[in-house]
């Protein structure tokens, strides 16, 4: 068997069969790494910069080393890319006898039984449902995995999806009539008995934190896990480790019981009303919060005596539909699952209601119809850092944004990672060459008014100099994408792409088609965009991306922080924002040949102390003061 | 007690001259942690400016130029005669005018002597009236500053 360095050399077996692998120094290092982490089971933590190669870094000492490994990524997208694209190659040439699977979301598969009542009750849903049920009914019968994504005709959104699919709450379980062929079953079935596995961070912490009925099998079997990506952890286990109770979860119940009674328990008269009691519990409890959708602080909203007193009517309404159905058990498989289902609402919603206990931030969330409550663990550390320790498996965790100046200590304690080894690779690109930072001079202070203005006339000079490439200007609050949305339509005649007038993946889709394209989005657009050469060259930001003070996970940090007596500011919000802007960065340039410009449009950082640190934290790009020297830059790029 | 230093800019280039302001103010910072710069016109301050934008990152001095930035101005803040410029007091005031500067409070004051006669003799001035008001003073060739710091 050939070494990690033999592999890693220009002239391997893999450099010349596999298209795409160029093996180059920071490379063999991290794989030499994880190779002697898979072999020792121990914990190891790298940042690998854009253009570091880690994705190969990472698959080649899994391939080769014995055991099951487990591989997480951040998206639905990047898994099967990775599946797809990066792992039959190297496969091929390194373990053509390893079995891999592929393992999403239980929503991705298709449920027989729930296809199956959906066409019973067919007559009950609107012409665009009962089109779409009949194209999902007859690609049902051609599927081999039940992966409605490959259902080409189907937005990802389309209506009838969640009809078609299950959650860990309808599920019957092993009492479902179409458990033999069940897809998910079949799924899982498969990722127990493959050596490599991908998932995704959201299916790993279900697992982990035994959200769904089957889960907790996977993990314990494994002898590595490997997570790309890896600096979504600490948000994604907080959700997991957390609970919630949600309008939409309880209406939904409401709802099945409904059908239940109208198509086959048709005595149950009782059972629709009380499930009709119950959804305007729901209504009146909707009301109690402001009309605008909204988060806040529940321990403190629950002061009020008309909130608690509309909490109690919802309670007791779960608490007389748990009686009807209890009475009726053994009927039908689907009221059973729902009894069920109904005690755990019960069960969370009074759970909810005492937010005198510590060690958690109780939140709240509405949308303009339906609200949910929350409580999130104002640490994973224990519990994740725990699990670690137990396991006697291989962790490793990689992204491209893990440290901040060079210290993984915001990454590793909020995980409780154990002393584990760390790695630091830079980047092979030439960021003086290839890229300008520039902070344009005289600016506002980000919160006065004078700075839509401000941004207005950096925008507008910069689509007359970017004629060629691609922009996208990126803001941390939707009122100011809005306002200079509205007036950059006025000023400029080249087509606009805003957030929220279609789907994220239609935007960057039809982004990356016109080349030149100017889109204006929220800093969510940072994560994970792909964008190589002309079609992205320049990105304009409003703001440096501090996590909105209202954030509920991030005053759960705070709050901890201050408990412990640390400095909130300095090892949350700050370690935040650095990560976020380096992850912004980091679409600009994601070749050797690609050429780009970074505008940020706030003071502070020149300004404050803490900019030195953003500073150290980036990409070693020129920077400059000067926007003219920034519409020079792009000016340039544009003769070859 | 306030502490005066003269550079005596003789055979230093322009470039060299930029470089030891941005030591000065580098330093300046770490050591004093509020600075005023008057520089001798806006197009200065914002040569300067850059100079301290572009300097390694561990070298980080925040600043900002008369006219952006916090309302009190950043711990180091670049001023030119005729800019609308707070009040605020500064524990080091760099002077690159040829006007003796009128700001007090400060415990370190740093001050340039040029090697053109007209403007050696103004520095002359202002080395003397500091001497009057008992400001300890010092002078540094600023040649043997940059070898020594380089």
């Amino acid at each position: 068997m050939p070494t990690i360095k033999q592999l890693f050399q220009p002239d391997s077996r893999l450099a010349t069969t596999v298209r795409g692998f160029a093996p180059r120094a920071s490379q063999t290092t991290m794989a030499e790494a994880v190779a002697k982490a898979l072999k020792q089971r121990g914990q190891l933590v790298v940042e690998a910069e854009t253009g570091t190669g880690k994705t190969y870094a990472y698959l080649v000492p899994t391939l080769l080393s014995d055991g099951k490994a487990i591989i997480s990524t951040g998206t639905k997208n990047l898994q099967e890319q990775l599946f797809h694209r990066d792992l039959p190659a190297l496969k091929a040439v390194l373990a053509p006898n390893k079995s891999v699977a592929l393992l999403k979301g239980r929503g991705n598969y298709l449920c027989l039984h729930r296809l199956n009542q959906a066409l019973i009750a067919s007559g009950q849903h609107n012409k665009t449902l009962q089109s779409q049920l009949v194209a999902v009914r007859s690609w049902s019968q051609r599927t081999d995995d039940g992966d409605v994504g490959t259902i080409n005709i189907l937005q990802e959104d389309a209506e009838v999806l969640p009809q078609v699919t299950s959650t860990a709450e309808n599920c019957l379980g092993r009492d479902c009539p179409d458990f033999d062929d069940c897809y998910v079953v079949k799924a899982r079935k498969k990722a127990l008995e493959a050596d490599l596995v991908v998932v995704n961070h959201h299916l790993f912490f279900a697992d982990m934190a035994l959200k769904d009925v089957g889960f907790g099998e996977l993990i314990p079997a494994a002898d590595a896990v490997i997570f790309d990506e890896a600096h979504q952890l600490p948000d994604i286990a907080s959700q997991y480790f957390g609970e919630a109770v949600s309008s939409r979860q309880v209406q939904e119940l409401a709802h099945e019981m409904k059908l239940l009674y109208l198509a086959t328990l048709k005595d149950l008269k009782q059972l629709d009303k009380a499930a009709d009691k119950l959804l305007t519990s729901l209504r009146d409890f909707r009301l109690v919060f402001a009309n605008d959708p909204s988060r806040g602080n529940w321990r403190t909203f629950r002061q009020q005596a008309a909130v608690q007193a509309a909490a109690l009517v919802v309670e007791e309404h779960l608490s007389f539909f748990h009686e009807v159905l209890k009475s009726a058990l053994g009927r039908h498989n689907d009221l059973d699952n729902g009894y069920e289902r109904c005690g755990q609402f019960l069960h969370k919603w009074q759970q909810l209601q005492d937010t005198s206990r510590t060690g958690y931030s109780f939140w709240f969330e509405t949308t303009p119809r339906q609200f949910t409550l929350h409580q999130t663990p104002l640490s994973v550390a224990d519990k994740f850092g725990g699990y670690l320790r137990a396991s006697n498996m291989a962790w490793i965790f990689t992204s491209a944004t893990l440290a901040v100046n060079e210290d993984f200590h915001h990454f590793t304690d909020q995980l409780g990672l154990h002393q584990p080894t760390t790695l630091c690779l830079p980047s092979p690109f030439d960021f003086q060459q290839q890229a300008l930072l520039c902070l344009p001079r005289y600016l506002p202070q980000p919160h006065e008014r004078g700075m839509a203005e401000a941004i207005l006339q950096i925008v507008t000079q910069v689509l007359d100099a970017n004629q060629q490439g691609g922009t996208f200007v990126l803001f941390t609050s939707h009122r100011m994408l809005q306002m200079i949305a509205q007036q950059l339509a006025l000023v400029t005649e080249r087509p606009l792409l805003v957030q929220g007038s279609t789907s994220k993946r239609d935007l960057l889709e039809q982004f990356i088609t016109q080349g030149n394209g100017v889109l204006l989005g929220t800093s969510s657009f940072w994560e994970g965009v792909d964008v190589r050469g002309d079609a992205l060259r320049c990105v304009i930001i409003d703001k440096l991306p501090f996590a909105s003070p209202d954030d509920p996970l991030l005053q759960a940090r705070v709050e901890d922080c201050q408990l412990r007596g640390i400095d909130a500011f300095a090892q949350v919000q700050l370690p935040q924002a650095v990560i976020a802007l380096k992850q912004g960065a980091g679409r600009l340039i994601r070749d050797a040949s690609d050429r780009g410009v970074l505008i940020v449009c706030d003071q502070r950082l020149v300004s404050k102390p803490y900019g030195g640190i953003f500073l150290q934290s980036l990409p070693n790009m020129r920077r400059s003061r000067d926007l003219n020297d920034a519409i020079e830059f792009l000016q340039q790029c544009d003769t070859p | 007690m306030a502490h005066g230093i003269f550079y005596v800019l003789d055979n230093i280039n322009a470039e060299q001259h930029l470089q030891l302001l941005c030591q000065v103010i580098t330093a300046g910072w770490r050591e004093q942690r509020s600075v005023r710069v008057w520089c001798a016109d806006q197009a200065q301050a914002e040569q300067l400016d850059q100079a301290l934008w572009q300097q390694p990152v561990d070298a980080f001095v925040p600043h900002n130029l008369v006219g952006e930035g916090p309302a009190n101005g950043a711990p180091v803040e670049l001023c030119w005669p005729g800019a609308k410029v707070t009040s605020r007091r500064t524990a080091m005031v760099v002077n690159c005018t040829d006007a003796p500067s009128n700001s007090q409070g400060w415990n370190l004051y740093v001050d340039f002597v040029p090697s053109a006669e007209q403007a050696r003799q103004a520095a002359r001035e202002r080395y003397k009236q500091l001497r009057q008001h008992g400001v300890d003073l010092q002078t540094i060739q600023a040649a043997d500053y940059l070898a020594a710091h380089s």
